[in-house]
């Protein structure tokens, strides 16, 4: 009976003992769920001092919030993040899963349990200065910009000028917005012509409103190749390996930001930091647009108006990150590709736009499309009262523009040409061909497009159809300053020059104050041996632009060839004061120095020429030859193993090659590359005499006698070809 | 709506306090025509940008007997917090520390920022209406570009006009008023 009682009290306690191990704590907790959900999403913005409205980082701070969390995260207001999954693999997708949206629901359900403060993972620490450390340069507004405490979002644009004097490439960029919590998103434009401060003289300083703005890119191709585009949960922007950006003196970044009032009077004086990298890109992007403006004419009421642009890719590309943008009324964006086989790839669908929240968004793995793929933007608008974002109540005819009551319809991609053939004109102009074509098919008479079209056909060496397309645009624009200079360039270098000096003489006539025609008339000037005429026409300009050191090197090289050594250096240097890195300065210089018999000298000039232009072959043979004479042969084969890369057909630098190499010893190689050379010079009676004591040397009698015989051949009065065939032993 | 409060018990019981820890006795004096309990967080993003709209609200409409209080309901906004952040927004109304949340209970409010008037009757307050300042915030995330309908104002200008009270076209916007923990 004892015995049998026994039984169950055994049980009994067993039991408790099994409830007591139980853990005390509620199955979801902030220490082992819910802060490393909170760290890995949410805290690059919610810590002390970040754009977040409030902090997240310790327990405390979750529990006051939990509530909100449960709610915006369960509508997706939180993480902030506008594609759709599944449309487009993005890099540093801010998105909860379902699972873990659930998980904050119980969290918060159940009390908000803190558990074992010693299993929750550190809190990540966040600086309050510099996130990436300190700049190689920061840059600050003018003036700081005082924001009102309430009215509707405020969009501006602040210039903040590139001070130094030297180019730099750019790694990195963090934007420090100076009110971080007022500051919704930033866009940073490049402005090379520092067009934007000439056209606001009196305004740039305190920023100018806009939520759009163009920029005069200048009259060079120089697309723009990078995203510099900032939101909070971003402050720094880190460029891909082989990617930098550049800046050069005289250039100016513009500081477009979307600034939302706090409820009390707020200071922005926002500053830009920049680090730099001595290694300039050896990948190029380029931004290409999609858009249809014109399209946009949406009547009050309309709830799905459409607006749709395609684009055929000319190249093969691979796809880096994108940029759909529009205003208030934008409802559902959708971007993506039909392939050459019709294959559908999709690049991007936000179902519900928000302009509050757009973004660029960078892909995880780049999007290859091939040649021939076209892509598509299809975008809809809603322009009725259901619209919460719209602007107008009631709502109004809304059309294209730069206010942020107007509409837009771009869609901006990052590309990377692949695939390339070496040889051929720079893929990035025939993506800018088929851009501006795509822009005519929509607007034939707009002069933007007609000129970018006209610069992308001539810059890939087809001056008669850049002709036809400069001609078109001038018979729309009469008289336009830069399309006549520009006309005259294609002219220029279609060979006919007497043409072009006309049409430069046109430009020149009617717009006297501009220095462009002038300049090119001046190099063509020179180029045509009329160095008097382009003497006048430089010191013309310096009359008008003393500032420019293009027009102090073209006269440096217009009294060279009149002879006039040491005016020529004097403004070579000059030049070189206002631009360290103006290569026509420095190359000449260099020459100069070659020719005074001062290697070194050359040297330090051409090095600087060679890192400014490095596809410039004979900037690389002029440095190879000041190794040379300065000793330095190893360096000197190097710059001519360069320089053969750019340019193999030119016997020239095989020549030299063979020469460093025998110098060094290296025979066999030596007499590899004076047979090259004689292969593109076979007339030359030096080469075939160098080759025959190269041969000799190697032992090779029968060979250079040959060779010996035929320079003499070429030149029978060959002093020294003689001299060495008689040197030869007997055979 | 009919919520009355009755006078007399606001006497005995202790609502708030002001930003000096007294015990504030009297929110609506003699005279008053519309009493507005304007439910504030110091932290609260959306609830500080309706300061401005509150102080505009509070300067037309003072003079005309309306009395607004900017009301604290958090525990985390004590008086020195109140104090600075009052400062910082250039707060200079009224001001009151619902420590215990007895006016969250009388005005029957869930967030920051929301709204309620009372209008005194005898020795009553009756609540004539509660919820959202404007229809700027229709939803965390959604917001337009300025605000269409400003309710809390078309209530005041009724109460002032003896005429019916309009009710907010929508629910308020903002963040949870924290619950106390007993």
């Amino acid at each position: 009976m004892k015995i049998a009682n026994w039984v169950p009290w055994l049980i009994v306690a067993a039991a408790l003992s099994a409830v007591q191990a139980a853990p005390q704590e509620p199955a979801v907790t902030w220490s082992r769920q819910i802060a490393p959900l909170v760290y890995n999403n949410c805290t690059t913005c919610h810590h002390p001092g970040g754009a977040g409205p409030f902090s997240l980082l310790a327990y405390e701070d979750a529990r006051r919030w939990g509530s909100q969390m449960a709610t915006v995260t369960a509508s997706r207001y939180m993480p902030p993040w506008l594609p759709e999954h599944g449309y487009g693999d993005f890099e540093d997708e801010r998105r909860l899963t379902n699972d873990e949206i659930a998980l904050i629901a119980k969290w918060v359900q159940t009390g908000m349990a803190q558990g074992d403060p010693s299993a929750s993972p550190a809190a990540p620490t966040y600086h309050e200065t510099w996130q990436y450390g300190t700049p190689d340069l920061i840059l600050t507004v003018q003036q700081p910009y005082a924001l009102a405490a309430s009215g509707t979002d405020v969009f501006r644009n602040f210039v903040l000028p590139y001070p130094l004097k030297q180019r730099h490439y750019i790694r990195a960029m963090e934007i420090r917005p100076g009110a971080p919590q007022i500051v919704h998103h930033a866009n940073i434009l490049i402005d090379r012509t520092a067009s934007f401060r000439r056209a606001h003289p009196a305004e740039w300083k305190a920023g100018v409103p806009g939520m759009e703005l163009e920029v005069d890119t200048g009259n060079e191709f120089d697309p723009d190749s990078n995203f510099l585009f900032w939101k909070p949960d971003t402050p720094v922007l880190i460029e891909p390996e082989g990617m930098p950006w550049r800046l050069d003196p005289g250039s100016d970044l513009i500081l477009n930001m979307h600034l939302k009032p706090s409820g009390k009077p707020e200071l922005a004086a926002a500053q830009i930091g920049l680090y730099f990298t001595d290694q300039p890109p050896t990948k190029k992007p380029m931004l290409l647009q999609l858009e249809h403006d014109d399209a946009l004419d949406i009547p009050p009421g309309a709830r799905n108006f459409v607006v749709e642009d395609s684009l055929r890719l000319p190249v093969d590309v691979e796809v880096l990150g994108i940029y759909p943008h529009a205003h208030y009324l934008g409802k559902r964006l959708e971007a993506w590709a039909t392939l050459p086989d019709q294959q559908k790839k999709s690049l991007i669908l936000i179902p519900n736009w928000d302009i509050d929240r757009q973004s660029v968004y960078r892909y995880r793995n780049p999007v290859f499309l091939p040649k021939g793929s076209v892509v598509h933007m299809r975008y809809l608008y809603d322009n009725s009262s259901a619209n919460p974002h719209n602007p107008h109540a009631p709502p109004v005819r809304v059309k294209a523009g730069n206010r942020s009551e107007d509409e837009m319809a771009h869609l901006w991609l990052q590309v990377l040409p692949v695939n390339t053939p070496s040889k051929g004109p720079d893929p990035r102009l025939l993506l800018e061909e088929a851009w501006m074509r795509n822009w005519l098919s929509k607007d034939p008479n707009d002069i933007i497009p007609l000129y970018n079209l006209a610069s992308a056909l001539a810059g890939q060496g087809k001056y008669q159809d850049a002709i036809v397309a400069y001609r078109h645009a001038l018979a729309l624009h009469p008289g336009d300053e830069r399309t006549l200079n520009e006309l005259g360039a294609a002219l220029e270098n279609s060979g006919d020059w007497q043409q072009a000096q006309k049409v430069f003489k046109q430009d020149v006539a009617s717009h006297p104050e501009t220095c462009n025609a002038r300049f090119n008339l001046a190099r063509s000037d020179l180029k045509h041996d009329q160095a008097s005429a382009a003497q006048e026409q430089f010191r013309a300009m310096l009359a008008q632009c003393p500032a420019d050191a293009a027009v102090h090197s073209g006269l440096g090289v217009a009294l060279e060839s009149d002879g006039q050594v040491e005016a020529a250096e004097a403004e070579f240097h000059a030049a070189l004061k206002i631009d360290p890195q103006d290569f026509t300065a420095l190359q000449n210089l260099g020459n100069l120095a070659l020719q005074a018999n001062q290697p070194r000298q050359a040297a330090e000039f051409l090095e600087v020429a060679v890192k400014e232009r490095p596809t410039d072959a004979d900037a690389h043979q002029q440095l190879a030859e000041a190794y040379g004479l300065s000793g330095r042969i190893d360096d000197a084969m190097n710059q001519l193993h360069q320089a053969i890369a750019l340019s193999p057909d030119n016997p020239d630098l095989h020549s030299l090659l063979s020469q460093a190499l025998a110098g060094t010893g290296q025979l066999e190689q030596a007499i590899v590359e004076r047979k090259a050379a004689l292969r593109l010079r076979t007339n030359d009676a030096d080469d075939w005499n160098n080759l025959g004591v190269l041969e000799a040397k190697a032992g090779r009698i029968a060979e250079a006698r040959e060779d010996f015989h035929h320079a003499l051949q070429l030149v029978p009065d060959h002093a020294q070809a003689r001299a060495n065939l008689q040197r030869l032993p007997p055979s | 709506m009919t919520v009355i409060i009755r006078a007399w018990l606001l006497a005995f019981t202790t609502l708030a306090v002001d930003l000096g820890g007294r015990p504030i006795t009297q929110l609506a004096p003699p005279g008053t025509r519309a009493l507005i309990l304007f439910f504030a967080a110091s932290d609260c993003p959306i609830s500080n940008r309706y300061v401005p709209e509150i102080r505009r609200l509070t300067r037309q409409f003072e003079p005309l007997g309306v009395r607004v209080w900017f009301v604290y309901p958090n525990p985390s906004d004590d008086a020195k917090t109140v104090r600075a952040h009052d400062a910082e927004f250039a707060i200079d109304a009224n001001t009151a520390l619902d420590t215990n949340q007895s006016l969250v209970h009388m005005a029957h409010v869930t967030v920051t920022p929301e709204a309620a008037v009372f209008v005194p009757q005898g020795s009553q307050l009756r609540e004539v209406y509660r919820g959202r300042i404007d229809d700027r915030y229709i939803d965390l995330g959604t917001e337009r570009p300025q605000a269409t309908r400003h309710d809390l104002e078309e209530a005041i200008r009724a109460v002032l006009a003896g005429k019916q009270v309009p009710q907010p076209g929508g629910p308020p916007t903002g963040c949870s008023i924290v619950t106390l923990q007993p």
